[in-house]
């Protein structure tokens, strides 16, 4: 811990919160603003490619989800992947998408299997992406006295 | 894995065996059925079950029981036998599809997938070296034959004007032989002659015996290298009377025939002489299917059927001798059927039929086959490519059935041996006696030999009364072939010893050399262009790719011969004019500068400048995306060099102030985008697809992002892919940069852990 930057280790916290927000923002306003899945899963890499050079590749593996890489990158393939299903259940092709919307009081909500898509997306980009950064620097990084491999 | 666990994946080939029971029984052949799968391309999940689909499916799911009731004994225990079981269940159903499918790119993916398995299984003890090699040499093999069979199927299907086999076989006699059509046979000869392992494609499937004795019973004899002969059967009414098709399968399968069965007599490993058998008698079959007329068919039907009655249970008794006594190589092992009489039995059993000895089922298909040779014209080739054959299948069965079971232990040779459990020892023995019940009593097989016979030469289906399946032994020949079979047997040792001393000398000249040098050839080429390319120098890089460009465009421009416009002159207004200043300020500045930090500068005021023109051109969001571009690379690249040049590495390499060559490239490089621009100009706009996006954006798809609607919607499926391949390659990539984080580690002592 000694040889990083102290600065940077007290700032990563919020700013680490507020890039993955902003990524989920960007991914959610994709459809109709400039954005989605691809863009915010780049973002949320950054915000653990911070994490990482801040704290120490492992730490910032552990703050992805399930723990690892390979579990958003899996699980994000398979939900873009799913998502065509619904829509070829329906007599459509394979990955014909769905709408659903949803009255919620004045406003109403968009539901999609584009949604579902767009989220695999994201989580396949922050994985796969996430993965590789982290074992780039994982390379050259010198082991933490007692922290974990 | 538990016995309950077993039982439920044996259930999966016995519920197939059931199920094409029940279809033979209930409907009548050829039963079409199938599905839509790509309508846009015209490509149905076709099906059709005629008499040698039956044939095949009854071979598969039966064997199958058989096999998956026996891998429960032999890899009992194994941590794998899960994976063993699922691998062989999926290789099931694709051999399934591969033998129903009607539509040939159907057909297609089954094969590739049986190829896939194959590797798969074949490397199934993938912490042995030699199980890697082999698996992936009968990858390459069958994996680059598969590939030119799409080749030959696709050509096939465009001449034809249909991909449904059965309209191929119905189209094709009626058409003159084109060259496409040539092309396509002999691409799908290849195709199958790989599969099938036939000469000179035969070297892989004796060293595919690295897989575990079930996966070789199943895969490497009763099925899947069978599929090269089902599908050459299949095409055989539509080649069937060109005279280069009948020679090639005639000649090449004859080659087979004979061949391996000598190099049969090189191995003293027991699974290695019974896989060179196999390949032997997929030459036969080879030949046979090359033969005219309908006894030649009910042959190919005879002896693919016997040959799965007789071969997979010698590949358990291997196994079950490798299981009991430690070793499959024929000097230490003899005197076996004191310690091992069930499996003793069963070789007998299913030597008795790869001998073709009276009341077996192989000499009722030895009949047969003599009988089409008979009719059929056989050069005398193919004759003594037979008789070898038949000579030596005699001396294998004697060395597999006699020589270690009841001849005595040579010295040094094997004394402990165990008999193993009833999953090891009912399959080879219920196979046997199935061969030998068809051999008693061959008319039980006679429909469905006839039926299969009926599928394979359709001209004659209608009227004619399919041979019968009686024997008519000629006494004389059979003793003679027998003898002659006997005495190879006895000189088993001193043939080998002969064919060892010949090896000695030819060595480098086999097929397996070829492919072996062959592969050398790959990283070896690799390193070639490696080490052109790749010198490390930036420099040396910018001009590869700058060249490369050059001479892409180039050429297709020179090929395209676009109309070049010269466009209308007209003045710039004075924004993009002054763009224009910037952008050849920078160039100049660029090229005169030494110093880095400034020529840095310079072109970053390249970039800057088509950032104002993109603004004054009306693509403001272009521009924004330039000018960030621009900043964050000269931001970042200064700090490079200003990081540099603290640690004193900034000392400018000696460039001469003129450089001929990098003048030439730039002016070529910037003749020819101005001769590509000129003939873009030339061309009109084509907003088709920027009106399509553009209107169904928001009625079809509710996005008004066009850009991520074409991504996640009208796309979609391309997106998938992409983002599967950033997937898959971090799998392939995560090994590599641990395996590099270890060697950087070791080389800091005292810091790894």
């Amino acid at each position: 811990m000694t040889s990083r930057i102290v600065i940077l280790a007290v700032v990563a916290r919020p700013l680490y919160l507020v890039i993955l927000l902003a990524s989920v923002w960007v991914l959610l306003r994709g459809h109709d603003e400039p954005g989605g899945g691809f863009i915010g899963g780049l973002m949320a890499v950054s915000a653990t490619i911070l994490w990482a050079v801040a704290h120490g590749t492992a730490a910032a593996r552990a703050r992805l989800p399930l723990g690892d890489a390979l579990w958003p990158a899996v699980i994000g393939l398979l939900l873009a992947a799913l998502s065509g299903v619904p829509g070829l259940l329906g007599g459509g092709a394979y990955l014909t998408h769905l709408w659903w919307t949803l009255a919620l009081g004045p406003a109403e909500l968009k539901l999609s299997t584009v949604l579902l898509f767009d989220i695999g997306v994201y989580l396949a980009v922050w994985g796969a992406l996430a993965g590789y950064a982290l074992a780039l620097l994982a390379v050259d990084e010198r082991d933490q006295p007692g922290g974990a491999p | 894995m538990s016995v309950a666990g077993r039982t439920l994946f044996t259930l999966a080939p016995l519920t197939a065996l059931v199920a094409v029971l029940w279809v033979l029984g209930t409907q009548t052949l050829p039963f079409d059925f199938g599905w839509d799968w790509i309508p846009a391309l015209d490509i149905e999940l076709a099906f059709r079950i005629d008499g040698l689909s039956a044939l095949m499916l009854l071979m598969i799911t039966g064997v199958g029981v058989a096999v998956f009731v026996y891998a429960g004994g032999y890899l009992s225990g194994h941590p794998d036998q899960k994976r063993a079981y699922l691998l062989l269940s999926l290789f099931m159903v694709a051999m399934i599809g591969c033998v129903t499918a009607d539509h040939v790119l159907v057909l297609f993916v089954f094969w590739e997938g049986t190829s896939l398995l194959s590797f798969l299984l074949v490397g199934f003890y993938h912490e042995r070296r030699e199980s890697r090699k082999s698996a992936q040499q009968s990858l390459l093999v069958t994996g680059t034959g598969g590939l030119i069979l799409l080749a030959g199927f696709i050509v096939l299907g465009q001449a034809v004007g249909s991909y449904r086999l059965s309209e191929i076989i119905v189209a094709v006699p009626a058409m003159a032989p084109t060259p496409a059509l040539t092309l396509a046979m002999g691409l799908v000869l290849i195709g199958a002659f790989t599969k099938s392992a036939q000469f000179p494609f035969h070297f892989w499937l004796p060293n595919a015996m690295a897989a575990p004795t079930p996966v070789s019973a199943y895969l490497h004899s009763a099925t899947m290298v069978k599929l090269g002969v089902y599908l050459l059967a299949r095409l055989d009414p539509a080649f069937g009377e060109w005279p280069l098709w009948v020679w090639l399968l005639k000649g090449v399968g004859s080659v087979t025939a004979a061949w391996g069965m000598v190099l049969a007599l090189r191995e003293r490993d027991l699974k290695r002489i019974l896989a060179w058998s196999t390949v032997a008698t997929l030459g036969t079959l080879v030949v046979l299917v090359g033969l005219r007329g309908e006894s030649a068919s009910l042959a190919v039907g005879a002896l693919l059927l016997a040959h799965a009655l007789y071969k997979a249970p010698l590949f358990f008794v291997a196994g079950n001798i490798d299981h009991g006594a430690g070793t499959r190589l024929i000097d230490r092992l003899g005197g076996l059927r004191r310690q091992m009489p069930w499996t003793a039995a069963a070789a007998l059993l299913a030597a008795a039929s790869l001998a073709g000895l009276p009341l077996s089922f192989g000499f009722v298909a030895k009949d047969v086959i003599s009988e089409a040779k008979g009719l059929g014209e056989v050069f005398t080739f193919a004759r003594m490519a037979n008789t070898v054959f038949g000579t030596i299948a005699v001396a294998v069965a004697g060395i597999t059935a006699v020589r270690v079971f009841w001849l005595r232990v040579p010295p040094g040779g094997v004394r402990e041996a165990h008999e193993g459990g009833a999953a090891l020892v009912l399959p080879p023995l219920l196979l046997g006696l199935v061969g030998v019940v068809l051999g008693v009593y061959p008319l039980l097989a006679q429909d469905l030999l006839a039926a299969a016979a009926a599928a394979m030469s359709p001209a004659g289906a209608g009227n004619a009364v399919p041979a019968p399946l009686d024997p008519q032994p000629d006494l004389g020949s059979l003793l003679l072939g027998l003898m002659f079979g006997v005495a190879v047997f006895l000189l088993w040792d001193r043939c080998h010893r002969g064919l060892e001393w010949l090896a000695v000398r030819t060595g480098r000249i086999g097929m397996s050399s070829v492919y072996e040098r062959s592969l050398e050839w790959i990283p070896r080429v690799a390193a070639w262009t490696t080490r052109r390319m790749q010198t490390g120098s930036l420099p040396a890089y910018v001009a590869w790719v700058l060249a490369s460009v050059v001479l892409a465009l180039g050429v297709m421009l020179w090929l395209g011969s676009a109309e070049w416009t010269w466009p209308a002159r007209a003045v710039p207004s004075p924004g993009v004019a002054g763009a224009a200043g910037l952008i050849v300020l920078g160039a100049v500045f660029a090229c005169l500068m030494r110093d880095r930090l400034v020529v840095l500068l310079s072109v970053g005021l390249i970039g800057y400048g088509s950032a104002v023109m993109f603004l004054f051109l009306g693509a403001p969001d272009v521009a924004y995306t330039q000018f960030t571009m621009e900043t964050v690379f000269v931001i970042v690249a200064a700090a490079v060099l200003l990081k540099l040049r603290r640690m004193g590495l900034d000392r400018a390499v000696p460039e001469p102030a003129w450089r001929p060559g990098a003048l030439l490239l730039s002016l070529l490089v910037a003749s020819v985008l101005t001769a590509l621009l000129l003939a873009v100009y030339a061309t009109p706009f084509d907003p088709v697809l920027s009106a399509f996006f553009g209107e169904q954006s928001v009625p079809g798809a509710y996005g008004r992002n066009v850009v991520n609607v074409i991504l996640v919607d009208f796309r979609a499926l391309d997106t998938l892919g992409e983002v599967a391949v950033v997937v898959l390659s971090l799998l392939a990539a995560l090994p590599i940069l641990q395996a590099w984080r270890r060697r950087a580690r070791a080389r800091r002592p005292g810091v790894g852990t």
